[in-house]
């Protein structure tokens, strides 16, 4: 049994870890890339969200390498599609001539310790250790991406950001234990520190919500948080895994995400439309410069927001850009649009304290 | 008892899930002492002011669903737009209808009649007592109500049954039309499949009409069909469905879908898969604002000529 799994930005090293340290056979996923993405949506049915014709994307080198069985949870987002992605996937990969196993688990605790027992046989003391293992690697890569958002709009030589960040991902897929890693996030943390900044700068801000896929994956959505840090705008996110992973654990998270955007939506959406809202109404009391709303084209829950999210940008009046990202979206019309969404930021900033 | 005589004008569009239990809310206020008004029949007008309004991608259904609720817009005192979370048999409606009342509320200016429909938290009598309350009902009256619009919605629905037994006897080429009943029963969202089917001599079934006893025992059909147990409402019911009219003749199957419905996105790949492998012709019609008459009818006409 070859396992392969979804790839979902850098965190897919972390997921690397948590699958070597187990002690499974596994062959990594392919980078998401234009060439991926098109192979996927030729075989993925034409109506489904996104994430998914770039999964299958991923899988197919994978699988052409000898993979054989393929690895993905259930109910991620609540009510959404997602919940249908491991049998969607089964079926297309069937059509397409692969016939793949499906491990498909639901993301609650004891489902995800069954499954992990059940394909790797390994006691509970090394899962512990292998999910120790992973999420700090998971929590050190948010850690840089979220330095990165600060460093790269402020950085004296453009694109050392960046290049630092590159190197430290590439080192960070050849570490192999915890004493290595805390050594590495030292060294690399230092090194961030040394980059030269023009620290009095007063930069327009820009939040970034919407999907989580979409926002957390560069390569999706065709870097454009590293783009405005380019442009010397301040970008930040809320979504990452350990967000997710938190709302996951604690279901308190989900009542105060309500109680906030009470006066707009009334009940869950799936996936992580109230995030949404919330997330805006947040920034808005930050007072950001401007609000990039990413998902994937017709995207359940966020397209029964963003009506919503629309009303609230009408009623603050704070610059709002929406982006729906599908294989037919080409990154001439994303620079475009959003060259001219920074001209507004930068503007909105400069005249609002007039 | 004090008697209330708060009559208000009661709005339904008639879209989405008006067509989930048609006449129920109906009755259901008339018989509590409302006056009802129902949106037309979809039209042009309507779709377009629907199209104009709503985002450029939620479904085409939904997109209808704004266009009735601005045709309501001044013409009655409330509108009724529930929030429908769950069924009784605690499966989930499609998620786009949880926002429904909220989007409503930043659509239109005239005050919507909502309450969450989720027998999951809550009793569905319960829900039914609040509804009544902000219309100044006692409990009784609206159990009265509630029980009497029941009642001829099982009326209709036995005289449905019987119609179905009826058209399962004929001798036409039996075609049925998968979908959901708000596609089904809305002539121009369809673009009158059905008498164009009609026309072409066959016998259109609705998946909608076909009867599932609620009591046997379903597991083992599940288990041994290759599609995924859903937590939808409908996907439950119109695979339930489609098991069940396997039984009979069947010269085609046809699926309505409207675009950009997420969910049908889902269900298409396992209803087309459960046709074709039960070697039954299979066409996949999609239908939005654009679709035009002559389009549907070629198609239709070269699908029967195949079968």
């Amino acid at each position: 049994m070859k396992l392969t799994f979804a790839y979902w930005g850098n965190y897919t090293i972390a997921f690397k870890t948590l699958f070597r340290e187990l002690g499974l056979d596994f062959i990594p996923p392919e980078k998401t890339n234009p060439e991926a993405i098109r192979e996927g949506a030729k075989i993925s049915p034409e109506l489904y969200c996104f994430p998914l014709k770039v999964n299958i994307g991923n899988y197919l080198p994978a699988l052409k390498k000898g993979a054989d069985t393929i690895v993905m949870v259930q109910n991620v987002g609540g009510s959404c599609r997602q919940r249908y992605y491991g049998q969607v996937e089964k079926k297309v990969l069937k059509d397409a001539g692969y016939n793949v196993n499906l491990i498909d688990f639901r993301a609650a605790p004891k489902d995800i310790y069954s499954t992990i027992k059940k394909i790797s046989g390994a006691s509970l003391w090394q899962i512990l250790k292998a999910f120790r293992f992973c999420l700090n690697e998971l929590r050190l890569i948010e850690k840089l991406e979220k330095k990165a958002q600060y460093f790269r709009s402020r950085e004296k030589i453009k694109g050392k950001t960046d290049q630092i960040l590159r190197l430290a991902f590439e080192k960070l897929n050849k570490i192999k234990d915890l004493k290595e890693l805390s050594r590495f996030k030292k060294e690399i943390f230092k090194k961030i520190s040394e980059i030269e900044v023009d620290e009095n700068r007063d930069l327009p801000r820009v939040g970034l919500i919407g999907e989580i896929y979409t926002v957390s994956d560069s390569a999706v959505n065709f870097g454009v948080e590293e783009k405005l840090g380019r442009e010397g705008i301040e970008v930040h996110r809320e979504m990452d895994v350990t967000y997710h992973l938190k709302k996951a654990i604690f279901p308190w998270k989900d009542w105060q995400i309500q109680r906030k955007i009470m006066p707009y939506l009334k009940s869950t959406v799936g996936g992580h439309g109230r995030d949404a809202i919330c997330e805006m109404l947040d920034y808005i009391k930050k007072d950001f410069d401007g609000i990039i709303h990413l998902l994937p084209f017709s995207c359940m829950p966020e397209t029964t927001v963003r009506p919503i999210l629309q009303k609230i940008h009408l009623e603050s009046g704070i610059p709002f850009l929406s982006l729906s990202l599908d294989e037919q979206v080409a990154e001439a019309g994303i620079n475009t649009r959003i060259e001219a969404f920074v001209d507004v930021v930068r503007n909105y900033h400069k005249y609002k304290k007039l | 008892m004090k008697n209330f005589t708060f009559a208000a004008t009661i709005g339904i569009p008639r879209a989405l899930f008006y067509w989930k239990r048609p006449y129920f809310w109906e009755a259901f206020f008339k018989n509590l002492g409302c006056e009802v008004i129902l949106s037309p029949q979809t039209n042009k007008e309507i779709v377009k002011m629907g199209v104009e309004i709503a985002d450029p991608e939620t479904c085409f259904s939904n997109k209808v669903y704004w266009g009735h609720l601005l045709w309501l817009e001044a013409k009655c005192d409330l509108i009724f737009v529930p929030r429908l979370k769950a069924t009784e048999e605690k499966l989930e409606y499609c998620l786009k209808f949880f926002g429904i009342p909220d989007l409503a509320k930043i659509l239109v200016k005239t005050p919507i009649l909502t309450e969450t429909f989720d027998p999951r938290r809550e009793k569905t009598e319960k829900t039914f007592e609040k509804l009544g309350k902000k219309l100044k009902k006692n409990k009784a009256e609206i159990k009265k109500a509630r029980e009497f619009a029941s009642l001829k919605e099982k009326e209709l629905k036995e005289k449905e049954k019987q119609e179905f037994l009826e058209k399962i006897k004929s001798k036409k080429q039996k075609i049925v039309l998968v979908s959901h009943p708000y596609n089904l029963y809305d002539d121009y969202v369809n673009l009158e499949i059905k008498e164009k089917l009609e026309k072409l001599g066959a016998e259109p079934i609705f998946i909608d009409e076909v009867p599932v006893s609620h009591y046997n025992d379903r597991s083992d059909i599940i288990r041994n069909s290759g599609y995924p147990k859903f937590h939808w409402e409908f996907g439950k019911e119109i695979m339930e469905k489609i098991q069940e009219i396997l039984k009979y003749n069947l010269a085609g199957a046809i699926e309505i879908s409207s675009f950009q419905c997420g969910c049908d996105a889902v269900l298409k790949e396992f209803v087309e898969k459960e046709f074709k492998s039960n070697k039954i012709p299979f066409l996949y019609l999609m239908i939005d604002e654009h679709t035009g008459q002559a389009g549907i009818q070629t198609r239709l006409e070269a699908f029967m000529d195949t079968i």
